[in-house]
C-alpha cells in the first residue's frame, strides 16, 4: 500500500481544502502520477470535475472554477504558469508542486501574479508514479540515454540524472526518511545518480531531508539494468509482467484497441491492483492458475445471471433492481478480463511462444553450451517465430555464451541478419558490449563461484515446479544480500562516509535503465512473506522485451 | 518544513505586490466595472427563478453549504471581501447552469436531512404503543411523499443540465452531471433500502400482533364458556325460584277459598233482601196498575 497511499494522500490533501468547483490542471509527467493514484469518480467526488493539460492552449474563461495545478517544477512549466497567471481564466488559483522548487522560480511566479490569483503555492512530493504498493516508476523519456557515455549527449544526460534524482528524492520525503546510499560501482550513470542524489540530502536541502531518525537508516540501493540484461529479455507468464510483455501496460493502463473481436468498452481497460479486486489476487500468478481462476469468475457470474433471468415476485424484481449496479460492474470486470486471457491466448498461439520460451528459459537457467546451440539454430531455422522472438534468442545466447564458442555465435549472427532484415544486427552487439559478462556485477547465471554453481546443480536435480517461471532474477540474489547484510562493499560501495549498523529495514532499490514486472512481482511476494526487511523498486521506465531489446 | 518557508517567501513577495497589484485594478476601465455590477445586479434575478422553495435564494444557498462543509458548492460571493487579494477585475459570474446544479446538491442536502427524519419516524411508529398510531402513518406517508417528490424534482432538473455545445465549459457541465447523478442514485437506493426495511419490521410485527390476537381469542373463549356456566347456574336458581313462587301462589288460593266460605251468609241474607224488594216493588206495581 505503501506507495499509493502516499501519492493518495498528497492529491487528497490538495484537494480537500478547496471548497467549490474546481479544475485540475496537470503536465504530462503529472498526470499519469495522478491517473494511477486517483480514479476519475473520485476525483469527482472531490468536486474536480474538468481535468486540463497545462500546455492546452484553450482561451475559455471559467471564473466560476478553481483552478488547482499539480506540476513538476520544471523550467518549461514555470513559463507556462507565468503566461497564464498574466491571463488568469479561473477564479482562483492554488499551486503545487510535485518536488522542490528553486527560490528563483518562486519569485518568477510571484512576479507574473499581478492580479493576485494565486491563493497558495505547496511542495507536495508525489513525484514518481505509484504503480503497484512497492514499485514505482519515472516513465522517462529517452531512457536509452543510460547506456551512453556522459560526453556523447551531455544535456540530455544531465536531465537524466536530474529526473532520477529528483524522483528518488521525492520518494524519500514522501516516506519521510533519509538513506544511507549505496552504488553499484561498475557502473558510472548508478555513481553519478547516487552521488547527486547525496549531495542533495545532505548538503543542499539538509534542513529538508533532516527527519527523525530511527534506530536503523533506510538503505538506497543504485544500480544497473546492465547488470541484468537478461530478465527483461526473457517472455513472462505470471499475469501482470504477461500483459505487459504481449500487450503493454502504460499507467496500469492497457490498450486493446489493435486487438481484433474487442467491444467499444474494452478498447481501453484498467489493470490496477488498487481498484480491482481479482487482479489484485492473481497478478502474481502464472497463466495456468490464473485461466482456472478466470473460469470460476465466469462460473460465479453466470450463476448470478440465471438467477438474475427467474424473476418471479416482485420482491425478486426489486432486489434485482437493486443489484443491478454491482452486477453491471462484475459483468464488465469478468469481461475485462476473459478479453485479456483470450488475447493473450491468442499471441502465444501465433507467436509459438511456448516453445519459445522454454528454450529461453533454458538459456537463462541451465547450462550445456552444445543444447542450447542447436535449439536456438533450430528456432531461428522456423520461419514462423516472429523477428523479435529471434532477435531475443539470439541475445540471450550472446550473453550467456559469449565467451564460449565464439564461431558458433557468428554463426547465429549472421543467421539472425540473414533472417531478419526488420532489426540492424548490431543491436546484439550493442547489447553485448553493455551488458557483456565483463561489464556485469553480480553473478548473473550462478557460475561464478562454488556456492552458487553447487546451488545451481542441486536445484537442476530437485527438478523444478515450473519450466516456464523457472528464473529468478538476480534481484532476488541481491535482496537476500542485503537482508543478510552480506552485500559486499567491494561491489557496491557506499557514498562518502556513511556506515549502514545492522540490516537496513526500509530499502528502496533503484535500476537505472528500468525494472520489470517481474523483478516487481519478486519483490513484492518476498515483502508479502518476511516482515523483516522492506524492499520498495524503482526505475526510470517498465521495460518489457520489445522495449528493452529494440530501442537504442 | 521546507513547505512553511517557501509559503512565507511567497506571501511576502505578494504583499510587495499586492501595493501594485491594486494600483492596477483601481485603473480598470469603467466599462469593466460597470459590467461587474451589472452582472451583480443579474445574478439575484435569474436564481430566483428556480428557487421553488421561498426565501432568498442566496441566503438558502448559503445555508445549504454550511449544513454540509465538505460538499458545498459555495457560490462566488456578490460582495468583495474587505482587503483580500481577490483583485476587483476578477468577480467572475458562474453561468446559469451552477445555479441550477447548486440548487439541485441543496435539494438532495434537504433530502437527506427528512430521510433522517423519515428513520426516527419509522422507528417511533415500530414502537409498540397504547395509543392511535394514526399520527405516525400520516407523519411517515407525509415525509416518504416530500422525499419522492424532491428526488424527481432533481432527477427532472438533472437531465436538463446537459449541454449540447462543445465547448470545455461542457465537459465540466458533463462532469458536474455525472457526480450529482451518482449522488442522487445512491440516495434514491438508501431511500428504497430504507422503505424496505421498514416494511418488512412493520410485517413482522402485525404477525406478532395476531399471535396476541389470537391468546386474546383463546382467552376469552375460556371466559364465555366459564360465563356460559354461570348464566346456566342463574337459570336453573331462577327456574327453582319460579316454582317456589307457582308452589306460593297455590298456597294463597287454597286460602282465598277457605276464606270465600265464611262469606257465604251475608251473601245468602243480601241475595234474599234483594229478593224481597224485588217482590214488593212488583206488589205495588201490580195494585197501580189494577
Amino acid at each position: 500500500m505503501v506507495l499509493i497511499t502516499l501519492v493518495r494522500d498528497y492529491i487528497g490533501r490538495m484537494l480537500q481544502d478547496i471548497p467549490g468547483m474546481k479544475v485540475l490542471i496537470l503536465d504530462s509527467s503529472t498526470v499519469s502520477i495522478v491517473s494511477v493514484a486517483y480514479s476519475q469518480s473520485e476525483l469527482l467526488k472531490k468536486e474536480v470535475f474538468l481535468v486540463e493539460l497545462v500546455d492546452s492552449m484553450s482561451k475559455e474563461t471559467m471564473t466560476h472554477l478553481k483552478a488547482v495545478y499539480f506540476l513538476r517544477p520544471t523550467s518549461e512549466n514555470i513559463q507556462k504558469l507565468r503566461r497564464q497567471l498574466a491571463n488568469p481564466r479561473f477564479g482562483e488559483y492554488h499551486l503545487f508542486f510535485s518536488n522542490i522548487l528553486k527560490i528563483t522560480q518562486i519569485q518568477v511566479l510571484a512576479d507574473s501574479d499581478e492580479q493576485e490569483v494565486v491563493h497558495q503555492v505547496q511542495e507536495f512530493f508525489a513525484d514518481f508514479c505509484a504503480i503497484d504498493p512497492y514499485h514505482f516508476t519515472l516513465n522517462m523519456q529517452m531512457n536509452h540515454i543510460y547506456m551512453l557515455p556522459a560526453v556523447v549527449d551531455p544535456p540530455s544526460s544531465h536531465s537524466f540524472c536530474d529526473r532520477a534524482v529528483d524522483g528518488i528524492a521525492a520518494v524519500f520525503l514522501a516516506l519521510k526518511r533519509r538513506p544511507v546510499i549505496r552504488y553499484q560501482r561498475a557502473s558510472d550513470i548508478a555513481k553519478r545518480i547516487a552521488q547527486e542524489t547525496a549531495k542533495l540530502m545532505y548538503e543542499q536541502e539538509s534542513g529538508l531531508f533532516d527527519f527523525r531518525r530511527t534506530e536503523f537508516s533506510p538503505l538506497l540501493l543504485v544500480i544497473d539494468r546492465r547488470d541484468d540484461p537478461v530478465t527483461p529479455l526473457l517472455n513472462q507468464w505470471t499475469y501482470q509482467a504477461m500483459v505487459h510483455e504481449l500487450i503493454g501496460i502504460e499507467d496500469n493502463k492497457v490498450d486493446l484497441r489493435n486487438t481484433p473481436k474487442v467491444s467499444k468498452d474494452q478498447q481501453e481497460v484498467v489493470l490496477s491492483s488498487e481498484q480491482d479486486s481479482f487482479f489484485k489476487s492473481n497478478m502474481y500468478e502464472n497463466f495456468g492458475d490464473l485461466g482456472m481462476n478466470i473460469k470460476t469468475m465466469v462460473d460465479e457470474f453466470q450463476q448470478i445471471t440465471n438467477s438474475n433471468q427467474n424473476i418471479q415476485t416482485i420482491e425478486d424484481m426489486m432486489k434485482f433492481v437493486n443489484n443491478y449496479p454491482e452486477y453491471r460492474k462484475m459483468q464488465g470486470n469478468v469481461s475485462k478480463h476473459v478479453t485479456m486471457v483470450t488475447e493473450m491466448s491468442r499471441i502465444v498461439e501465433e507467436r509459438k511462444l511456448m516453445i519459445v520460451s522454454q528454450t529461453e528459459q533454458e538459456l537463462a537457467c541451465n547450462g550445456g553450451q552444445v543444447a542450447a546451440f542447436e535449439a536456438v539454430t533450430k528456432l531461428l531455422n522456423d520461419e514462423t517465430i516472429s523477428d523479435v522472438d529471434r532477435l531475443r534468442l539470439v541475445m540471450l545466447y550472446a550473453l550467456r555464451y559469449e565467451k564460449e564458442s565464439p564461431v558458433q555465435l557468428m554463426q547465429l549472427f549472421n543467421k539472425l541478419a540473414s533472417h531478419s532484415a526488420k532489426y540492424k544486427p548490431g543491436l546484439v552487439q550493442f547489447l553485448l558490449k553493455q551488458a557483456g559478462i565483463d561489464k556485469r556485477t553480480g553473478d548473473l547465471y550462478g557460475n561464478r563461484d562454488l556456492l552458487n554453481i553447487a546451488r545451481n546443480m542441486a536445484r537442476g536435480l530437485k527438478g523444478v515446479e515450473n519450466v516456464y517461471t523457472q528464473h529468478q532474477p538476480l534481484l532476488f540474489q541481491t535482496m537476500e544480500s542485503i537482508i543478510k547484510g552480506r552485500l559486499r562493499d567491494v561491489d557496491y560501495p557506499f557514498i562518502g562516509n556513511h556506515f549502514q549498523q545492522g540490516r537496513p529495514q526500509d530499502v528502496v532499490i533503484f535500476i537505472v535503465g528500468g525494472t520489470t514486472y517481474e523483478e516487481a512481482r519478486t519483490v513484492a511476494l518476498h515483502n508479502a512473506a518476511n516482515s523483516g526487511t522492506r524492499f520498495i523498486l524503482g526505475g526510470s521506465v517498465v521495460l518489457n522485451s520489445k522495449r528493452y531489446a529494440v530501442s537504442p | 518544513m521546507g513547505n512553511l518557508e517557501t509559503k512565507s517567501t511567497v506571501e511576502d513577495e505578494e504583499d510587495d505586490h499586492r501595493r501594485s497589484g491594486l494600483g492596477v485594478s483601481s485603473s480598470l476601465p469603467a466599462r469593466a466595472r460597470d459590467a461587474a455590477t451589472e452582472g451583480r445586479e443579474e445574478r439575484p434575478s435569474t436564481s430566483s427563478s428556480y428557487s421553488g422553495s421561498g426565501g432568498g435564494p442566496v441566503i438558502e444557498l448559503v445555508n445549504a453549504s454550511l449544513l454540509r462543509p465538505d460538499r458545498s458548492y459555495a457560490p462566488l460571493s456578490t460582495e468583495d471581501p474587505g482587503g483580500s487579494s481577490t483583485g476587483a477585475a476578477v468577480v467572475g459570474l458562474p453561468p446559469a447552469w451552477v445555479d441550477v446544479s447548486e440548487e439541485i446538491a441543496a435539494d438532495m442536502q434537504r433530502a437527506r436531512t427528512k430521510m433522517s427524519e423519515l428513520v426516527k419516524a419509522h422507528a417511533k411508529a415500530l414502537m409498540p404503543s397504547f395509543g392511535d398510531d394514526k399520527e405516525d402513518q400520516h407523519a411517515i406517508k407525509l415525509l416518504t411523499y416530500e422525499i419522492t417528490d424532491v428526488l424527481k424534482r432533481s432527477e427532472k432538473r438533472l437531465q436538463k443540465l446537459s449541454s449540447s455545445d462543445p465547448s470545455e465549459d461542457s465537459n465540466v457541465r458533463k462532469n458536474v452531471q455525472r457526480s450529482l447523478a451518482t449522488d442522487l442514485q445512491n440516495l434514491s437506493m438508501e431511500f428504497r433500502k430504507k422503505q424496505s426495511s421498514y416494511l418488512k419490521r412493520l410485517q413482522q410485527q402485525q404477525e406478532g400482533f395476531n399471535d396476541i390476537q389470537m391468546s386474546a381469542l383463546k382467552r376469552s373463549e375460556v371466559f364465555t364458556r366459564e360465563r356460559e356456566r354461570e348464566i346456566v347456574q342463574v337459570v336453573e336458581s331462577v327456574n327453582e325460584l319460579a316454582q317456589i313462587m307457582k308452589d306460593l301462589s297455590v298456597l294463597v288460593i287454597d286460602q282465598a277459598e277457605r276464606t270465600q266460605r265464611k262469606g257465604g251468609m251475608v251473601m245468602c241474607a243480601t241475595v234474599l233482601v234483594i229478593l224481597i224488594f224485588i217482590m214488593l216493588v212488583l206488589l205495588i206495581l201490580k195494585t197501580i196498575l189494577l
